[in-house]
């Protein structure tokens, strides 16, 4: 589990795992009738802690990229966000196109972060940096404190840094035009059964109300987001 | 084991490493020059009258070699830049690094100052001698074969240290060229273990380097 993206994953006041994608995995240990051991992982060592057996499976809102789907199995979408350029009220940035000239970061290899690199790489301007981070939360200290200017963010993180008012300074200044990021449970490339198993539990969660119901409590009011895309089976 | 190697992958990749390899070293330099240049000023320190530098000399010294090197690189980024001052990754990095190589090689350099018998400055002065120039053909030559050996574990350190680039976003060190390989492709085993073998390459060619000069160096 990756714990510093609220609302999905993080620690409340008493320090405890908290979050949408926590009481997922609380809920697939129930039906599997386990007792669920968190391991907290950074956001590029997610995929190392399934390869390397530290964990089993991964709840942590992993985007399901075709790369990625070379080394690791995943599940059919559990969540979708919207990725956000996150900035700070000085920088004058509004729109994605007016990162150029800025300095830039996102945390190493995430679908947005290498996607946000691939376009400032095609910018080709020496004004516009790019910095890979270690971790979400080193990428949020880094733009309050002016290392970089801007930072792709999933909307619904930026909603809940702009609603806690620990980041006074923090702004979002419109869309990225990446397409919706899916993200998937994750776990072996070789575990066909428990990747179908997980299949089944999502399907569930949605058809009981119990994503409606989480979507509610973490994200808030509003539809759900669709976790289907139109003309295509699955 | 769930892995299949992948190692065409990893060796396609190794002119980047390499690249990052040269990098490394120029770090590691730039942090060994600055680091001794400290380090002798701070052994001056050490030496003097004065409260005020005896103190700049303790703090300095007992924080850089009673701390990680990780959190002296991390505050250097990230501390300095919430009381505003921005440095970039890459003079962060050197920063931090210089930082831990001056510390240590205060201490070796203070004891190779008092390994110097007193006597040997005082016949000097007495033959005419000003303080720089006894410091200079006197105290420096011996002082270098003293201190030979710690500053050369040092170089093999401050190279292995410059790893610590990738929490401060750096991506042009070796560590950070495989780091960023890694995250994409996931072939972690395979990377880490062309890195580890650069790094191993890097250290050992400074240490035989090392014992060759020592060997022509301090000949009698």
């Amino acid at each position: 589990m990756t714990l510093d993206i609220p609302p999905n994953g993080f620690r409340d006041d008493k320090s405890e795992p908290s979050g949408f994608d926590v009481d997922y995995c609380r809920d697939l240990a129930k039906v599997l009738g386990v007792e669920p051991e968190i391991v907290e992982t950074q956001l590029p060592d997610r995929i190392p802690a399934i390869m390397s057996n530290r964990a089993d499976i991964a709840v942590a809102s992993t985007s399901d990229t075709l790369e990625r789907a070379k080394t690791i199995g995943f599940s059919i979408p559990y969540f979708a966000y919207k990725q956000v350029v996150l900035t700070r009220k000085d920088t004058g940035i509004t729109s994605y196109e007016g990162i150029k000239g800025h300095k830039t970061g996102a945390v190493a290899g995430t679908f947005e972060g290498l996607q946000w690199e691939a376009d400032v790489k095609k910018l080709n301007d020496p004004n516009t940096t790019f910095r890979a981070y270690q971790s979400q939360a080193d990428v949020i200290l880094a733009l309050s404190q002016g290392q970089i200017d801007a930072t792709p963010v999933i909307s619904t993180m930026t909603n809940e840094l702009i609603k806690s008012g620990k980041y006074p300074d923090l702004v979002v200044a419109g869309d990225t035009p990446y397409v919706p990021d899916y993200v998937a449970l994750v776990t072996l490339r070789s575990e066909q059964g428990l990747i179908n198993y997980m299949d089944l539990f999502i399907n569930q969660q949605v058809r009981t109300g119990r994503y409606a119901e989480l979507y509610k409590k973490w994200i808030g009011e509003g539809d759900v987001v669709d976790l289907t895309v139109k003309g295509v089976y699955r | 084991m769930h892995y299949t190697f992948h190692w065409e992958t990893a060796f396609k990749a190794m002119p980047q490493l390499l690249w990052g390899a040269a990098t490394t070293l120029e770090i590691a330099a730039l942090s060994m020059i600055f680091g001794i240049a400290l380090a002798i000023m701070l052994a001056l320190f050490a030496q003097s009258q004065n409260p005020v530098l005896k103190a700049i000399h303790v703090t300095w010294v007992e924080i850089a070699r009673n701390t990680p090197a990780l959190f002296q690189v991390y505050m250097v980024y990230f501390g300095l830049g919430s009381l505003g001052l921005r440095l970039d990754s890459f003079p962060s990095l050197v920063a931090g690094v210089t930082f831990n190589n001056a510390g240590y090689l205060a201490e070796a350099f203070r004891g190779g100052l008092h390994a110097i018998p007193e006597t040997q400055v005082r016949a000097a002065r007495s033959l005419g001698m000003t303080a720089p120039q006894v410091f200079i053909s006197i105290v420096l030559p011996q002082l270098f074969r003293i201190v030979f050996y710690p500053i050369t574990n040092q170089i093999v350190w401050a190279i292995l240290m410059t790893s610590l680039g990738v929490v401060v976003g750096l991506t042009d060190d070796l560590m950070g060229v495989t780091q960023q390989l890694n995250v994409v492709t996931f072939r972690t085993f395979e990377y880490f273990t062309i890195a580890a073998v650069l790094y191993y390459l890097l250290a050992k060619s400074v240490t035989v380097t090392a014992r060759l000069m020592a060997g022509r160096l301090f000949r009698y």
